[in-house]
């Protein structure tokens, strides 16, 4: 009899060890195996490595966003300082704290980069680089990189060159690619980190009379691959926007460095 | 049927001794709520007179070439000449310091007592105090200028509140747009040069207007 209850003990022991494992590495988040990454327009000698790490496995809703708006409340519509954030912040909610309740599972947009920036910070994470997002995004359902499928490629371009619908669809209403990651493509563009860096003027060359916004480049998997017309546009993308514009369907989510033992320099 | 409901009160008790085991997962849940309080406290210190666009929002420490740990919010007292630049840089930030250092020749010795220069560094891993102390000596900088680095993050916000556009390269150096920025004395930009050797004659006038208020 005793026995009996220690080995349901054990039993249920583990189940909760191993549950609390996953629950921590794995919640909400997909691992992802780091790797080379070669930025659009950069030769070879500019490849980037990137260490393994765990994104979201959806964008930031606005159910989330709400939830982080209540206990940072300098964030919130009426309160941002204009520095942080345009005009435009948040302007598809009613108020600080309201919205059309049709939406709270749709991505949340109309986010400036500091605002993602903070609410990854708040959840212990921090806005994807330019190349941990390309190297996700060149997955589709069953392979890590179908950056050389044409179905794929076209599938990604159908989408770019739509407009978004008025109300976005619920996160998770496109595919789930090859890392358990939903939403890549199809529902919203996203803030990178370093989305700033999309700049092709060499520093060698000095500059030139350009002006800043005129500046394109950046980073994407389908830097040799000319035909790839959706990374171009992402990059178009990013090296139009500014930290604190808020873009109807720009949204975001977030990832973590996966800890090694090897003790990290801070 | 006793058995049953004894196994299931024993599952449940193992549960409950394993999740107060998990006291990691809650400090880690405290930690969180921690950035968010302390953004609000660095917030309340900022006073209420600082206009919404103002660089004095940024909450960020720098250091300073002197070893001195201040907020971007101390550069209040003056008119500030300022860019981003690092200081391995070889091709255009000798260029823009020069640059810099022109528009500075042109002001009256009265003018530049309301005048301070205020160079930012893209390069946070490199450019240490003593890098920076360096680097001033080598330009001839004099004490109305100041080098200031900071953390990797602080950096690319101040690059992205300056819309600077800043790639690090696998060389170690950065591609970067070339900006002069005049900041008045609430941390508004009011003027912007873009671009190496242009006539500063913009930067200038702006520096003179800001100087008549």
């Amino acid at each position: 009899m005793k026995l009996k209850h220690l080995i349901l003990i054990l039993t249920c022991i583990s189940f909760k060890t191993i549950f609390s494992q996953e629950k921590d590495e794995f919640n909400g988040m997909a691992l992802i195996k780091g790797g080379e990454y070669l930025p659009l327009y950069s030769s070879d000698s500019q490849k980037v490595f990137v260490k393994s790490f765990y994104m979201d496995i959806y964008p930031i809703t606005n159910i989330d966003y709400l939830s982080f708006i209540k206990s940072n409340s300098t964030w919130a519509k009426s309160k941002i300082k204009r520095i942080f954030a345009d005009s435009l912040y948040l302007k598809h909610w009613v108020s600080d704290t309201v919205f059309n309740i049709n939406i709270s599972k749709s991505p949340v947009v109309n986010v400036s980069w500091f605002a993602a920036k903070k609410y990854c910070e708040c959840q212990g994470k921090r806005l994807p680089t330019n190349a941990e997002w390309e190297i996700v995004a060149k997955s589709n359902q069953t392979q890590a990189d179908a950056s050389k499928s044409k179905e794929f490629n076209q599938w990604v371009l159908n989408w770019v060159t739509k407009h978004s619908p008025a109300t976005l669809p619920n996160v998770g209403s496109t595919f789930k690619n090859y890392y358990g990651v939903y939403d890549m493509h199809g529902l919203v563009w996203e803030w990178t980190y370093d989305f700033n860096n999309a700049l092709t003027t060499g520093e060698s060359r000095g500059n030139s009379s350009l002006d800043n916004t005129f500046f394109c480049g950046g980073g994407s998997f389908g830097s040799k691959d000319l035909n790839n017309y959706a990374s171009f546009m992402r990059f178009a993308m990013r090296s139009s926007v500014k930290a604190k514009y808020s873009v109807q369907n720009l949204g975001f989510r977030c990832v973590k460095t996966k800890k090694t033992k090897k003790i990290v320099k801070e | 049927m006793k058995n049953l409901i004894n196994s299931f009160i024993v599952c449940l008790g193992s549960f409950i001794i394993v999740a107060c085991h998990d006291g990691k997962k809650t400090e880690n849940d405290l930690e969180e709520k921690e950035c968010c309080k302390k953004e609000t406290n660095t917030n309340v210190e900022i006073s209420n007179e600082i206009p919404e666009e103002s660089l004095f929002n940024l909450t960020s420490d720098w250091e300073t070439q002197e070893n001195k740990v201040v907020k971007i919010q101390s550069f209040q007292n003056k008119i500030t000449i300022a860019a981003m630049v690092f200081t391995h840089c070889e091709g255009a930030c000798p260029r823009i310091v020069a640059d810099i250092q022109r528009i500075e020749k042109s002001f009256t010795p009265e003018e530049l007592k309301s005048i301070q220069f205020l160079l930012i560094s893209m390069d946070p891993e490199r450019d240490t105090p003593e890098r920076c102390r360096e680097f001033a000596k080598e330009y001839q900088l004099n004490t109305n200028w100041t080098l200031i680095s900071s953390s990797e993050d602080a950096t690319i916000e101040m690059a992205n509140v300056l819309n600077v556009k800043v790639k690090k390269l696998s060389s170690g150096g950065f591609d970067h747009s070339n900006t002069i920025h005049v900041i008045n004395q609430q941390g508004l930009i009011t003027y912007q040069q873009n671009g190496l050797e242009q006539e500063p004659e913009g930067t200038i006038e702006s520096v003179r207007n800001l100087l008549k208020k």
